[in-house]
Order: structure tokens, then C-alpha cells, then sequence
């Protein structure tokens, strides 16, 4: 889970894809060495063939702007001015082979779309505070998955697989990249939710340990009360477990034998040292006390309703100055937050409210640190919703076209590609599946998705299967 | 209708090569090019015949002169859904003219052919296949009388490589070592005394014996079998169902190791229990194998959902018994096994006669399948229990929709009231603000905080469009007059309309309706907010939460129909299942017969026509001469005593997979195994004897580090660390809190209930003090303790666990409660058996390491001790220490 680089200079990405099954022992105990005199680790990369991508990163780091439950598509950020004219009327297209529930008539959106920016791009009512950083953003109308429940939808968005366990995104990108930092974690999600594929969304499958997430509480808790577990020692930390430390490095000093064990030996030494300093490095890294005003207010984090989500966004931008790799940030609460099969305007104007300031604020900040060229901001839910009625105010599922968009990180700002149809059922123009989508993150990241594999059970596998396609024309 | 090349009019080959190369080129080439590494769905548009007959759809791609009929036509157009190219933007509509004409002129195709049998993609063919050393039949290598086989063969290799064998470890190491590799715990202090003081030949035997006889044999081993069955007790994957009956196919193999079941019969009754003569309520329960693999039980596509039931249960079934990869064939031949597409398809027609899902559903969610074993009395007495856990359900979704209903009645009696305080701020102030003046005004704050955004949403609308105006002229007056006069007309006119026609649902007059409409839309203005959190009085959302748990409780605790999970025989018997085309069931290709594959000769097994064949497949399997079954199961053994297996890749011995480090040794364990009962027990004897295993774990200092630095050839034997499993019933056990209570079910849930929906609140608890085999194993939420000491992935058979180092693991060490207890248990343990420092020291140190101190080790110890020698505190801390140190969590 935490892997270690003593010096920044050493990012150049690498990808570990011959270091597998026959070493998969020795492998694993390297990369936890990392950082503790890692020669062997480094040696045994040279030795092993790794490669070096084609192309330098556009991002060093992700942040996951997770919408749980699938935000309208039609009523944020693709406005369709047919729904508006055809509504009430039955669908003159032919509906999908399954559908997760029975499709009702045409509904038009709820609200009105607004031209933002200099690109003039539309977005809904229901961001004002997003829509003002739409130069930034990269709006991606032309998604589209394959499954039309929560749990395959989202294990195909995390993971690019709805059938089996597969290592995550986040999970790839660490172990394609490494760790930039010394005293964290690379991969956290913050209050994720356990539904739907829980742990598995953030989780390494097969890859290396080090490179799954580490949750900070879950969807069920507030993120003023999220922590990674075990963090808090029984008492305070202080004399005692120092001396304590130091006597089980005595004590394990001694029984190290001279055999292939002795790394992984070596290794646990210092991974206590490691825990010992996560004990005090985590929760500086969430304290916002240190934070003006005006910041924790950009974020939103004075207002009840978008305290919990603001509070995840400056956490994020947090981490991420801290050399944390991949953070998700997830919208998700009891509920199945984004999930409006009815009162879509209730649900969503809610759910908005919740986000928009948030999700502003991180974007502004981000921009005014300077930190935006190379983080690479991701904002999406599992799939869209119909343009048809789902009990007279609500909407379906749709995996088969719905929007993402990504802001800073190597894309175009102020873009819009590809398209849905006339009514926004299927994406049409310019489509990126998931796989073209996980295809494009790593491309970001300087990952090639086709070169970073991990040879598992017999054969190589890769994030984006056999499928992806990186959509060039997004690149900045 | 083929034209050679020369014939095609020069007027044609211009148009192919102005108009349709480009399209191609642009467009097609880079996913149907056969001279790149991979052609998609089959199919190479690079030279004329290949274009035109096709991929994987086994269609013909161009009918010339047809385009009506040229599936390139039909997926240009872009109206088939399912067939769309290119895959992610249409071409032009004159780009479509120019192919539909192209087309219309027979396609003609100045371009040479390639030579395509070079560029066919390659698996192993069968018969190749059979050669290969897996599939061959195994050797009979002989060994000379009176030596132990195991030593043999190892002193054989380490010979040819010029090693030799390290002397053996002492008699204190040996001891831990078979004792954890037997039972997962710790030798005590007593059997140590008991060995050392045992001088006789059979002293090693009588430890070997006593281990056997254990239950706790049992438990490891059982637990051992259950990686390779990706146990669990929750579906996990899409939506997480408890599997509150999985716990009898547990204590099943761990019965089934305990009673040293033959592993023959031990693998019939988990593929086809139900199918034996006279099934037992154990053999059907032995079916579990093939219905605990993780399901995507929501997939509203039943028939995508049941084969890929079928994939996971034959990639299962491959990868536990024979080490083979079954699932790759799933698309296409294996790109490296001999295992035919056409083989997968025989297998998965022999799993399709079977059943895996019950008629019962929870809303979206599919039910596995469940054998019965309940009787009428009881089937009675469980209708009332569900009805209790309904009544109980509906008791709090009743009161969660009661109070929704009283509070809008509530926000629509002060609707005018919501429309002037909206007055006092705008749709941007926060929650606080807003807070502050519907305290002031009596009304409900999150309500009043969505109407301002609501006015904010419809200023143009008929209703809310006045409101601006009064807003702007600040006249609230004027605005209270205007609505209550509104919406009380509005309300009057209904409710006579409503008399003279009592179903009527609205009101003719436009204008009017629209108020009435906006002042009872339960989503409109007044919204009540849907998170009870948000919605209700502190009073209201305690008794919502009470009755909510109440249910819960109610439901986790309520008897489980006397039921186990598993697999049956459909009524209706197919001999045949088509292959699907790139594992799409909606493009079928020919249908195959069940069969096993190939390459083990496929010709000599027959399959009823009144079964699916699941019993006929299991018994071909444990057959005593098929090539793999025992190799890989011997193989599993000896992976789990020397932490590597002779063919490292448990799950695997294809061409990916590694070869045996020592093949002869491999058969010859396999041969002694099928000829001595397939009895595990046996085995385990065999090997435990043996000089390699008594082996100490230090290299000898004069060995060339060159030369075997994976120590595969054992010339030593590997230390390695603990499982998940030893490490916290080793603390537990050592602290005198193991509870040693055997078997039952361990998930506090009902039988298919929610371990947590969108809650998630996970409600398992893990504070049980038993055996980590009997802690509940939930899927997508593993007990921490486990996740963080590599326990398995439960959805894929393991072999194989690896053993990583990272933080989180100490922090577990350090930090946990379970860690701090038992330290504090440890340490009073120590105080009280001894009295003396150095007496305590080494009473822990026996107790812990199955070793007595050094002179050092004491004089290292006391002085971390002597800063409080009577505090109990400094001695948890010190026992805290041996129990996460190297020593403790190694095994030597």
C-alpha cells in the first residue's frame, strides 16, 4: 500500500511489465523496500526489461471527482434542444435490447443551459460555480460503458471489467508510476462507498499490494470523521512506542539469516518506521486549521451542505501536494446520492447544490497554485441517464452515451468532444468507451495501456483488456 | 464473382483507389489490418478475399453488387446498434455513397493477396498439446529401497548442481515447523518438553501422528482447500448478498481433511454431488464449490449473466483441478494451451444442464440456487418468520413515509410564509444563514433553503414568475396577498371539483392548476428533503432509526431455511451449445457437443442424455491415469509445506505456467498418491519424514550464491512468514485467548440479506476470539486483519499466496486492539507463571518462539523490562514487541 521513493528526481514513469509471476516474490518485497537502500529493487528492474514509455507524463497526479449513482448527462453539461421540443412525446428511436427499467415518453431537462466562458460552452443551472471554469474543462460527451446497473457500471468505470475482480485505475497508475512520496500512501479514496463493488473499486486484484487504495472512512461516515485505520495509536505517541520500536528493530536486527528472506526482513524494519511516521504525516495532512479563510471557503467548507463534499476537495488538493498519486473523491452518502429514477429535479438540485461550490473551489485553487497543468481532475458518475421518463419525473440508467469531463492535467480547456445523439440516448460522434477513457487517463499519466501489464494466472493483463483507444484529439 | 485483378477496368481501380482506399486507410486499417500485431473481431480488410469473407461473425462481409445485403453496408449506415463502424464516430454521408457504390460495382478490389497463412493466429493444436509435459502420462521413476523418495529425488538434483544438503535444523525448529505446517498454531512449551525428552526413533513419527489426529488439522488444511475454492460468506462483486449456508461447504472440507476423505471422491462430491449414487445431504453440500464464486447478480441480461456463471465455474473447476486456464478459451482458442474454442464450449455445454439460480429474487437481484433440505413443518414455520421480518420492514417504511406526509402538509399550510422569507436572502447564502431565518419564520430550514433555489430555477414559469416580480419592487405584501389568494382559490376549486367528480385529477383551468400543481408537487418547491437526516426532528429520525434497526436485528438473527448452496440438473437436457463468437452470446457460431477437450482424446467419454454430465466430467477428472488431477494436487501439498510449489504456478501448468523443477519427483509423488487411496494424510507423512523437510533454514555458508538463488532446488529449507491466519491465532493462542469452539455458521446475517446496500455500514463484527477460519469472510469488505497479511482475492482460486511487506501491516501490529489486548493478556499470562525477571523472559520467550533465550537475548530483554519491571504496562509493551517481531511471524 505505501510505497516509497527517496528522491523526486527518480519519477521517470516505468512500466514493471516483465517483472512477474516467477518473481512475484521478490518483486513485491521490493517495491515495499523502496526508499530503504532499494538496490536490489532498481537491479532487479534493469535485469527484467523494464520499459520506458514513448512519450513524457502530461500529469504526475489524478483526482477522481466521483459522482456515485450516474448524473443526468442531459441536464448538466449536454444540452439537447429536441427533448425540449419532443417532450412528452414517445422516443422516435429504438430503445436498447436491455434496459434496466420500463422507458415512459421524452422529458425535457429541468433547467436551463447557459453559454459560459470565452469558449462559450453550455452548462446547466445546476453548476453556476463550475460553469465559470469552463475554459478549463474538457467535456467529454461522447462516453459510453457497457452495463446498466450500479455494481457492473461501476466495476467497469474502476476497474475496466464488470465480470470479474480486476485491479483498479488507481492501482495501475502506482504501479506504473511508483510513490512520489515519502510518508503517505498513493492511492487514497476518501469515504468510498462499499456498495457496488465496494473495496474492489479501489483495490490492487492481483497487482502488487502497495498499489491498492487506502480508504479513509466510508460513504457512511462524515470526512471530518474519516481516517485510515489503525492510525491512532492506543496512547499518545510518544517515549513508549519509540522504545518499543527500537526494541523490536533490535530484536529483528538478530534474526535476520542470510537467505532470500533477508529483504522482506529488512523491509519490515522499516516499514514500522514507515507506520510510525504515517501516525503523525496523516493527520497533518488532514488537519485544515492550517488553511485561511478564504481557502476553506472557496471549497465551501463553512456552508453545512457543501462542507462534507468541500472538505474531500481540499483534502484531495491536499494529498496531492503531498505526492499522492491518485486521489478519488466520492459524492456518495446512505443514499445512492446521483440515482434519480424519480424527482430528478429534487434529486439532482440537491445533489448539485452539494458539489458545484466544491468542485469550483478545487479547480480555482488548483489553478491559482499552479498545480493544475499537472494534475489532471476527472469528474463523472458510473453512467448517464435516459432522456426518456422513468415514472413520470424521473430518469433511467444509461451506460450507452453520458458525459465526463476532465479539467488541467495535458487536456484541451474550454473543449467539448464528441457527441451524443439528437436526444442523447447513444453516444454517437467521437465515442470513447471506458476502455478509451482508463486508455486516455494513463496516456496522461505517460503510461502506455498497452504496455502496462501485469502477467497474472498465465497471461499478461492489461487495465483496458484488449480494447482502448487514446482520444488524441483531447490532448493539449 | 471473384475478378482477378487484371480484369478490373481501369475506371473502377481509379475509384477504388480515389475514393475506398482512402476510407480504408483512414478509418478501418488500424484495427483490420492483418499485418498488424492484432486484427479485430477476425477480420482483415488488407487484401480482397479476406475482406470480403469476413471475421469471427463467420459472415460474408461484402456481397458484390448487394449492398443491401453486405454487413459492411449495414455497419456504415450506423442503424444497427450492435454493429456500428467505424466504432466511434460515422463516416460522411458521401463516404457511405462512395462504399455503397463501391459495392454496387461488385466490389471490385484491385489489391493483391496476401498470403495469410503466415499471419493465422496460433494456439497449440491438440494434438501438438498432447507432447507437452502436463498432458503426457506420467513416468513410473523407480526409487532404491529403504531411502525416503523425497530425499531421493532432491539429493539427486542438488548433486547434478553440485549442492549439498545443509545439516538438519535443530530439534526446537523442526517442532515449530511442523507444528504450525500441520495445525497453524504454535508449538506450547508442554509438547516441547515432551519432544526433546522423547530419545526414541519415532519420536518425529509419534509429533506427526499427534498432529494428524488433531481437529486443528483440519482447520489449516480445510483452510488451505478453501483459497483454491475462493471461499467466502457474501457474493461481493455487483451487490452484496450474505451467504449465510456457505459456512457447511467450510466446515464440509474441513471435515473432509479431518476424516482424511480420498481426494478422488473429494473432488466427485464437489463437482457432482448431487449427481452420485445416494447423495448425502454432505455431498450435496460438497456442490457449494461450483456456486460461491462471485456473481454480478443484478446483470439485467439473464443470458450474459448465466454464461458468465459458466466461465467463472469452469475457469474455477480448471485452475483448482488441473491447473489448467480454461477461461481463455472463452473468446478464441487459447492463445497458448492446447484448449480449442470449440473446447470451451463442450465444457460450458455440460455446466449449461445445470441450475445456478433459484426462482426467488430480492428486486433486481437474482438468487443463486439452494439445495432444500427443510420439511413441511418447517417451510410453515419460516412463512412466519419472513412475514414477522416483512411487518417489521414495513413498520419502518411506514413511519419514514407517515412523517414525509405530515411535513409537507406542514411546509403547504405555510407555503406563502416560505415565499416571504425567501425575500431575505438568495439562492448563494449558505445552509447557516438560511438556517437562522426559517428559525425566525417557524419554518423547516433545508425546505426553505430549496425553495429560494426552486425560485431561482423557474423565473420565467407562470407561477413563480410574480414572485420576481415582488421581489424586485420588494413588495411582500403584495406577494403574500397575490398567493394566498392563489393558492386558497386553487385548493377551493378542486375540492368542488372533486365533489362532483371524484376522480378527477386536475383543474380545467390552466392558470389555476399550475398553482395548485406547484403547491402539491412533492418535488417542487417544497420538497421535502429525501434523506430522513435532513428531513427529520431529532425525535423523528431516532425512531425512524429504531424501528429501522429494530428490523435489521430482526431479519440478522431470524433462523435460516435449512438449505445449502449449490448446483443442480436442469429438466431439459442439451447435448449441444453453440460456440459463441468472441465470447458474445449474441453472435452464435456452430454447436458443439459436451465432450472434454481435445487434446486429452475427447472421443472416449460419453454423456447421457438424461443428465448434464457434470458427474461423468468429474469422474473422467479424477480418473487415476489423467495427466493432471494428481500432479496438481500434489503439487498443491508441497506448495503448502515449502511456501513453492515443484511447478510454481499452482493454478497453472500450461505453456505460461512454469515446468516442474523435479519432474520425476512430481510423478513419482503423484503415482504414490493415486496408489495409496489419494489419502492427503498419507502424503503429508511421506513428506514430513523426509531429511529435506527436517532441513535447517540457512544456507550453508560455503554454497554459491550463483548458483540456485531461488533456493528451488531446497538445499535448505525456505523460512517464510506466516499466513493471515497463523499470525492472529498464534497471538491469540499465545496470550491464552484462542477459543477453540469448531464449525457453525459465523456471519451475523440472514441468508441473502444486504451485508450493507448503499449504506454502507458494514454490521459484521470481528471481535470473535476463534480460529480466523471461522471469522466471516465478506466479500468486497475482508476483515482488515486478513486484507492487510495477503489473504486471498475470494473470487479466484489461489494457490499461491504471496507475501508482501507494507505499512499498514505494523500499524495493525502496533496499533490494534486486538494486537493491545492480547499483548496485555500475554504479559499477565508471564507475571503469573513466573516470578523472577529472567524466569518471565524466557517463560515468554518459550511461549512465543518455541525457543529459550540466549544469554544476550535475556540481557537485551531485561534491560527494555528493568525501566518498570513490575509495570504491567512495560511488559505488554515488551510482549507486544515478540509478537510483532521477525521471529514471531517468520517460520524458520
Amino acid at each position: 500500500m505505501v510505497t516509497i521513493l527517496p528522491e523526486p528526481s527518480r519519477l521517470e514513469p516505468v512500466c514493471l511489465s516483465a517483472v512477474n509471476t516467477p518473481l512475484q516474490r521478490r518483486e513485491f518485497l521490493g517495491a515495499a523496500a523502496l526508499g530503504f537502500g532499494d538496490v536490489a529493487f532498481r537491479s532487479l528492474l534493469a535485469s527484467d526489461g523494464a520499459q520506458r514509455p514513448q512519450f513524457p507524463a502530461r500529469a504526475k497526479r489524478v483526482i477522481f471527482l466521483f459522482m456515485k449513482g450516474g448524473p443526468s448527462h442531459l441536464d448538466t453539461f449536454d444540452p439537447k434542444p429536441l427533448l425540449d421540443r419532443d417532450h412528452g412525446k414517445p422516443p422516435p428511436f429504438e430503445l436498447p435490447r436491455v434496459t434496466f427499467a420500463k422507458q415512459g415518453n421524452l422529458l425535457k431537462s429541468p433547467w436551463q443551459f447557459r453559454q459560459y466562458g470565452e469558449s462559450g460552452l453550455p452548462v446547466s443551472d445546476l453548476f453556476p460555480n463550475v460553469a465559470q471554469c469552463v475554459d478549463d474543462l474538457c467535456i467529454l460527451r461522447g462516453v459510453h460503458g457497457t452495463n446498466p446497473a450500479h455494481g457492473g457500471a461501476m466495476l467497469k468505470l474502476h476497474t475496466g471489467s464488470d465480470t470479474f475482480v480486476r485491479p483498479s485505475m488507481g492501482s495501475w497508475i502506482v504501479y506504473g508510476l511508483g510513490s512520489e512520496n515519502r510518508n503517505l500512501p498513493s492511492f487514497i479514496t476518501i469515504c468510498p462507498t462499499l456498495a457496488h463493488g465496494g473495496v474492489n473499486n479501489w483495490g490492487s486484484a492481483f497487482l502488487p499490494q502497495h498499489c491498492q487504495g487506502t480508504p479513509m472512512g466510508t460513504a457512511s461516515s462524515s470526512s471530518r470523521d474519516a481516517k485510515v485505520k489503525h492510525i491512532t495509536p492506543p496512547g499518545v505517541i510518544g517515549a513508549d512506542q519509540r522504545k518499543q520500536l527500537d526494541f523490536i528493530r533490535r530484536m529483528n536486527e538478530r534474526s535476520v539469516t542470510e537467505s532470500p528472506e533477508v529483504e522482506a526482513m529488512n523491509a519490515r524494519l522499516s516499514s514500522f518506521e514507515l507506520a510510525y511516521r504515517m501516525q503523525t504525516s496523516m493527520p497533518e495532512a488532514q488537519d485544515l486549521s492550517g488553511e485561511s479563510e478564504a481557502t476553506q471557503k472557496l471549497y465551501g467548507v463553512d456552508d453545512p451542505v457543501t462542507e462534507d463534499f468541500g472538505r474531500q476537495c481540499l483534502l484531495a488538493r491536499r494529498f496531492c501536494e503531498r505526492g499522492v498519486r491518485f486521489v478519488q473523491v466520492t459524492h456518495s452518502d446512505s443514499e445512492v446520492q446521483w440515482d434519480q429514477h424519480s424527482k430528478l429535479y429534487q434529486g439532482h438540485t440537491k445533489n448539485a447544490a452539494e458539489v458545484d461550490k466544491p468542485i469550483a473551489g478545487l479547480l480555482k485553487d488548483l489553478k491559482s497554485r499552479g498545480m493544475l497543468e499537472d494534475t489532471l481532475v476527472v469528474w463523472g458518475g458510473e453512467f448517464g441517464r435516459t432522456p426518456t421518463a422513468q415514472g413520470g419525473n424521473g430518469r433511467d440508467h444509461n451506460p450507452h452515451g453520458f458525459t465526463i469531463w476532465m479539467a488541467g492535467g495535458g487536456v484541451k480547456g474550454g473543449f467539448a468532444y464528441g457527441a451524443t445523439d439528437d436526444y442523447g440516448y447513444y453516444a454517437e460522434r467521437d465515442k470513447m468507451h471506458v476502455h478509451d477513457l482508463h486508455a486516455t487517463i494513463l496516456h496522461l499519466m505517460g503510461l502506455d495501456h498497452e504496455a502496462l501489464t501485469f502477467r497474472h494466472a498465465g497471461r499478461d493483463f492489461r487495465l483496458t483488456d484488449v480494447h482502448g483507444t487514446v482520444a488524441r484529439a483531447i490532448l493539449a | 464473382m471473384l475478378v482477378d485483378a487484371a480484369e478490373i477496368p481501369l475506371a473502377q481501380t481509379e475509384f477504388f483507389e480515389r475514393k475506398i482506399r482512402p476510407i480504408l486507410v483512414e478509418n478501418c486499417f488500424r484495427c483490420h489490418d492483418a499485418t498488424e500485431k492484432e486484427v479485430k473481431g477476425g477480420l482483415s480488410m488488407h487484401s480482397p478475399t479476406s475482406f470480403r469473407s469476413g471475421g469471427d461473425h463467420g459472415k460474408v462481409v461484402i456481397v458484390p453488387g448487394e449492398p443491401e445485403k453486405s454487413l459492411l453496408i449495414e455497419a456504415v449506415r450506423y442503424k444497427n446498434r450492435d454493429l456500428q463502424m467505424p466504432p466511434k464516430s460515422p463516416l460522411s454521408d458521401s463516404e457511405i455513397r462512395d462504399l455503397e457504390r463501391w459495392v454496387e460495382m461488385g466490389a471490385p478490389d484491385p489489391r493483391p493477396e496476401l498470403n495469410h497463412e503466415a499471419l493465422a493466429p496460433t494456439g497449440m493444436d491438440p494434438v501438438i498439446g498432447r507432447d507437452f509435459w502436463s498432458f503426457r502420462p506420467r513416468e513410473a521413476p523407480e526409487v532404491p529401497q529403504g531411502v525416503n523418495p523425497v530425499d531421493h529425488f532432491i539429493d539427486d538434483a542438488l548433486e547434478k548442481n553440485s549442492l549439498v544438503g545443509t545439516d538438519p535444523a535443530s530439534r526446537e525448529i523442526w517442532l515449530r515447523r511442523v507444528t504450525f505446517n500441520l495445525t497453524g498454531l504454535p508449538s506450547t512449551p508442554g509438547e516441547l518438553e515432551a519432544f526433546l525428552a522423547d530419545e526414541s526413533p519415532e519420536a518425529k513419527t509419534k509429533v506427526i501422528e499427534r498432529l494428524l489426529a488433531l481437529p486443528d488439522f483440519g482447520v489449516r488444511w480445510g483452510r488451505h482447500w478453501l483459497d483454491v475454492a475462493r471461499y467466502a460468506d457474501s457474493n461481493g462483486l455487483d451487490e452484496n448478498l450474505a451467504f449465510a449456508n456457505a459456512w457447511k461447504y467450510r466446515d464440509y472440507v474441513i471435515a473432509a481433511f479431518n476424516d482424511d476423505m480420498p481426494f478422488d471422491r473429494f473432488l466427485v462430491e464437489q463437482l457432482a454431488g448431487d449427481q452420485i449414487d445416494n447423495p448425502t445431504e454432505e455431498s450435496l453440500i460438497a456442490t457449494g464449490f461450483l456456486a460461491l464464486g462471485a456473481r454480478v447478480l443484478a446483470e439485467p441480461d439473464r443470458e450474459k449473466l448465466i454464461m458468465d456463471v459458466i466461465d467463472e465455474q469452469l475457469d474455477t473447476t480448471g485452475k483448482a483441478f488441473m491447473g489448467l486456464t480454461l477461461g481463455c478459451a472463452r473468446c478464441h482458442d487459447h492463445k497458448f494451451d492446447p484448449i480449442l474454442h470449440a473446447d470451451y464450449y463442450s465444457l460450458a455445454a455440460i455446466f449449461k444442464n445445470s441450475e445456478s439460480f433459484s426462482e426467488t429474487k430480492t428486486g433486481a437481484i437474482k438468487h443463486w440456487y439452494e439445495h432444500d433440505f427443510s420439511t413441511e413443518v418447517e417451510r410453515e414455520k419460516f412463512k412466519e418468520i419472513d412475514a414477522a421480518i416483512s411487518v417489521a420492514k414495513k413498520k419502518a417504511s411506514k413511519l419514514k413515509s407517515d412523517i414525509a406526509v405530515r411535513l409537507r402538509g406542514e411546509a403547504r399550510s405555510k407555503a406563502v410564509a416560505y415565499l416571504e422569507a425567501c425575500f431575505d436572502f438568495s439562492a448563494d447564502d449558505s445552509l447557516r444563514t438560511v438556517s437562522k431565518i426559517a428559525a425566525k419564520a417557524g419554518l423547516h430550514p433545508r425546505i426553505l433553503y430549496h425553495s429560494r433555489r426552486h425560485l431561482d430555477n423557474h423565473v420565467h414559469s407562470d407561477v413563480f414568475g410574480p414572485w420576481w416580480e415582488f421581489y424586485q419592487s420588494n413588495n411582500r405584501e403584495g406577494m403574500a396577498a397575490f398567493y394566498e389568494a392563489k393558492f386558497s382559490s386553487a385548493v377551493l376549486r378542486f375540492s368542488e371539483i372533486q365533489k362532483e367528480d371524484p376522480k378527477a385529477k386536475v383543474i380545467p383551468d390552466e392558470t389555476l392548476e399550475a398553482f395548485r400543481a406547484a403547491l402539491f408537487d412533492a418535488s417542487g418547491f417544497l420538497a421535502v428533503p429525501a434523506k430522513p437526516e435532513h428531513a427529520f426532528s431529532d425525535i423523528d429520525l431516532a425512531e425512524y432509526y429504531r424501528l429501522s434497526d429494530e428490523a435489521r436485528i430482526l431479519e440478522s438473527r431470524s433462523p435460516d431455511y435449512p438449505a445449502a448452496m449449490g448446483l443442480t440438473d436442469r429438466e431439459e437436457i442439451e447435448d449441444t451449445l453453440p460456440i459463441h463468437i468472441r465470447g458474445d452470446h449474441f453472435s452464435l457460431g456452430d454447436a458443439v457437443p459436451r465432450a472434454v477437450p481435445a487434446v486429452f482424446g475427447n472421443d472416449k467419454l460419453s454423456f447421457p442424455d438424461t443428465s448434464s454430465g457434470r458427474l461423468e466430467l468429474a469422474h473422467w477428472m479424477a480418473h487415476p491415469e489423467h495427466p493432471l488431477t494428481a500432479r496438481v494436487i500434489v503439487n498443491r501439498l508441497w506448495r503448502w509445506h515449502f511456501g513453492q510449489g515443484l511447478v510454481a504456478t499452482t493454478e497453472n501448468f500450461g505453456v505460461l505456467g512454469e515446468r516442474p523443477s523435479h519432474p520425476e519427483l512430481l510423478d513419482y509423488l503423484a503415482n504414490w498418491f493415486v496408489e495409496n487411496g489419494w489419502s492427503i494424510k498419507g502424503l503429508n507423512r511421506l513428506i514430513l519424514l523426509s531429511e529435506t523437510y527436517g532441513r535447517a533454514s540457512a544456507p550453508l555458508s560455503s554454497r554459491d550464491p550463483e548458483i540456485d538463488p531461488e533456493n528451488r532446488l531446497l538445499s535448505y529449507f525456505p523460512v517464510r512468514r506466516l499466513e493471515a491466519e497463523a499470525i492472529r491465532d498464534s497471538i491469540l493462542h499465545v496470550a491464552g485467548r484462542l477459543d477453540p469452539e469448531m464449525g457453525g455458521k459465523t456471519i451475523p446475517l440472514r441468508n441473502r440479506q444486504m451485508v450493507f446496500n448503499h449504506t454502507s455500514k458494514d454490521h459484521t463484527s470481528y471481535d470473535s476470539l476463534r480460529r480466523t477460519t471461522f471469522l466471516p469472510i465478506v466479500r468486497n469488505h475482508v476483515y482488515d486483519w486478513l486484507h492487510l497479511f495477503d489473504y486471498p482475492d475470494p473470487t479466484m482460486p489461489t494457490g499461491n499466496r504471496p507475501s508482501t511487506v507494507i505499512a499498514p501491516q505494523a500499524l495493525l501490529l502496533m496499533n490494534s486492539t486486538l494486537m493491545t489486548d492480547s499483548a496485555a493478556a500475554f504479559a499477565s499470562r508471564v507475571m503469573k507463571e513466573e516470578e523472577s525477571l529472567n524466569g518471565r523472559i524466557a517463560r515468554a520467550w518459550k511461549l512465543a518462539f518455541g525457543s529459550t533465550p540466549t544469554a544476550d537475548e535475556i540481557a537485551m530483554s531485561a534491560e527494555f523490562l528493568n525501566e518498570a519491571p513490575d509495570s504491567a504496562r512495560q511488559w505488554s509493551l515488551f510482549c507486544q514487541s515478540l509478537l510483532a517481531s521477525n521471529q514471531f511471524v517468520y517460520l524458520q
